[in-house]
């Protein structure tokens, strides 16, 4: 296998985990109107339940590796445990920091549960070995037939794009289903779509847990390929790239968030692989998280509803011809 | 046992200086301009560097910590007059405002670490030898700091209670419509909030790493969290709640790491806030989203 091969299978692994996080993000963010600046605290959950799950029992301290429960879960349990892990995670979370505030507070509250969230895994080394991280983890499906994830990446390629097409088409399913049209209502007017009935803070509680579930589910995903989880993998710059990604591609539509996460945690932050390497050797990385914020900062100056921006509802078009002259001003 | 926890206790005093300087910054400027600043915990660590860079060139670490707050000031000048006000005038709101400011952290941190090299860097600066009274022990450099942060205390209380310029500072941010039409002139208050709370948070930022004896680009957004808890837990806008919140979860956040949990002692002084919130949020997050942005 060239090493070419090699690489397109990767991205192609790293396109279907990073659109799953797209696509999670983008059911929360830009069809509920909830901003978690913590979401990659939820993938990082899901990560290291699928590893500990994977690698069977903790030696121990004092051994190469020492981590919590530890066992030799079969497929497709692995993965049932790494989306419940980020479900669990993120109802917990959702508990206290979804009740009605300002959405500026909530806003920093989870970022706050993201920065903490790594200071605490970083120091408890018996919880998942600390700053060193966990590695070693198997792939427990390839094995039934004799594969090893990293050996064969076009066959985990394949697994990986055939989940996130179930979980894109169950997503785009659930968006335009009733539930999602009260999502909807909630992020454009909350008080209006709670003096219709509908309860806030359950709908939020219930897209949050949602989300969670695909952000554990695209870890366990990405740490199987990869074999390793740490603390440097999750920093909560890490959220932001996917949200780099739905504002370029268009909040709150699904079409256009695939192509953000092509554009941007697919290409932008692999073409400098190809480019002559300038300064000492991770001065290139330093310059890519700049290059990040000043993307995030330009959209939110030029282009705050990204390339394809969410299509309005039809029902909304033919509410105004039925209505005009409309006797109520928006807002009001 | 009843020593260990006097000896956290005077820890997180001297830790709840540190954070009440920071917090006294970050109220200050979100009661005026209502934007939550996420790039807070980044200017921090810009100062904290500047004065880093002050001893290595062998002079005196006093300059090292003005010239910290001074960089927290003009950072903060340049970012609230330069870039907020560009983002406002394109009709920004309040919760994009504080998107922006988070774009503004990622930028700031990482220009930092680009030029840090991602090192962590020793600054041992003024540590004398330890002074030991029954089992609470202190170097003359703690002892230092809070008495720095009395002094910070007691020169922002006096000046926003009795200046001119402190009567159109807490008038702005009550009414900032009113105050415009009474002939305050707003810009200059926003002005001078700019600079007195990026100069609190500058040197917020030199003597925590004066106290950790280490720093490198994540320092500030490692202290970002317990900043923003105590200036929400004590009411956005009013100075010794500020202090007050300050000396809960310092004291909190030293006794859970004098267990041994050094881990979870941010958590400890966040999980207040939590607690507090869910038993009075009333008490807590009072104000509305209809708050508008002041620049």
């Amino acid at each position: 296998m060239s090493a070419w091969s090699f690489y397109i299978g990767t991205l192609l692994i790293y396109f279907a985990v990073d659109a799953l996080s797209a696509i999670s993000l983008n059911l929360q963010f830009g069809y509920a109107g909830v901003v978690n600046f913590g979401y990659i605290v939820f993938q990082a959950a899901g990560a290291y339940a699928a590893a500990v799950v994977v690698l069977g029992k903790s030696a121990g301290p004092g051994s190469f590796q020492q981590y919590v429960f530890g066992a030799h879960l079969p497929f497709p349990l692995d993965l049932v445990v790494a989306t419940l892990a980020g479900a669990l995670l993120s109802l917990a979370v959702g508990l206290f920091s979804l009740r009605r505030m300002r959405r500026d507070y909530q806003a920093a509250m989870l970022l706050i549960v993201s920065l903490i969230a790594l200071q605490v895994v970083s120091a408890d080394v018996p919880l998942f070995n600390g700053a060193n991280g966990l590695t070693g983890v198997g792939w427990p499906l390839g094995q039934i037939f004799g594969l090893s994830a990293p050996a064969s990446p076009w066959v985990y390629a394949a697994w990986a794009v055939g989940i996130t097409i179930v979980v894109y088409v169950g997503v785009v399913w659930l968006s335009r289903s009733p539930w999602g049209r009260s999502l909807r209502a909630m992020r454009d007017h909350e008080d209006a779509a709670s003096a219709m009935g509908l309860n806030i803070t359950a709908l939020r509680l219930q897209v949050f847990v949602i989300g969670g579930a695909i952000a554990g589910l695209s870890g366990g995903l990405l740490v199987e390929y990869i074999g390793a989880w740490s603390p440097g993998a999750w920093g909560y710059a890490e959220t932001f790239v996917v949200f780099t990604a739905i504002f370029v591609g268009g909040v709150g539509n699904y079409k256009g968030v695939l192509l953000g996460t092509l554009l941007v945690p697919i290409i932008f932050l692999e073409l400098p692989r190809f480019l002559p390497s300038i300064g000492y050797p991770g001065l290139t990385d330093s310059l890519q998280w700049v290059a990040i914020g000043l993307a995030w900062m330009l959209c939110l100056l030029f282009r705050p509803r990204g390339i394809i921006p969410e299509r309005r509802a039809r029902a909304r078009r033919l509410a105004a011809t039925v209505l005009e002259p409309s006797p109520i001003k928006e807002g009001a | 046992m009843s020593g260990q926890l006097i000896a956290s206790i005077a820890d997180g005093v001297v830790l709840a200086a540190i954070l009440a300087v920071a917090a006294m910054g970050f109220t200050l400027q979100f009661s005026l301009t209502n934007v939550l600043n996420l790039s807070f915990g980044s200017v921090m660590t810009v100062g904290a560097f500047v004065a880093y860079l002050i001893a290595v060139v062998h002079l005196t670490p006093w300059l090292g910590i003005a010239l910290g707050g001074v960089a927290g000031a003009v950072t903060t000048v340049v970012l609230g007059r330069g870039v907020l006000r560009l983002y406002a005038r394109r009709r920004t709101q309040l919760f994009e405002m504080m998107m922006v400011t988070l774009g503004l952290s990622l930028i700031i941190d990482y220009t930092v670490q680009a030029i840090s090299h991602n090192n962590i860097y020793g600054y041992s600066v003024l540590q004398g030898s330890a002074l030991e009274m029954g089992p609470i022990r202190v170097t003359p450099v703690q002892v230092g700091i809070v008495i720095l942060a009395l002094v910070v205390l007691l020169a922002t209380w006096g000046a926003l209670k009795f200046t001119r310029m402190g009567k159109a500072l807490r008038a702005t941010a009550v009414e900032p419509g009113l105050a415009r039409a009474c002939g305050i002139p707003t810009g200059r208050v926003v002005l001078v909030t700019w600079v007195a709370s990026g100069f609190l948070c500058g040197l917020a930022g030199v003597v925590f790493v004066i106290s950790t004896q280490s720093v490198d680009y994540t320092t500030g957004e490692g202290f970002l969290p317990l900043v923003i808890a105590a200036a929400i837990l004590g009411g956005v806008g009013n100075l010794w709640g500020a202090v007050g919140a300050s000396l809960v979860m310092g004291i909190v956040t030293e006794v859970v790491a004098g267990l041994g949990q050094g881990g979870y002692s941010t958590v400890a002084g966040f999980a207040i806030l939590v607690v507090v919130l869910l038993l009075r949020p009333g008490a807590v997050f009072g104000g509305s989203e209809d708050r508008q942005l002041v620049l």
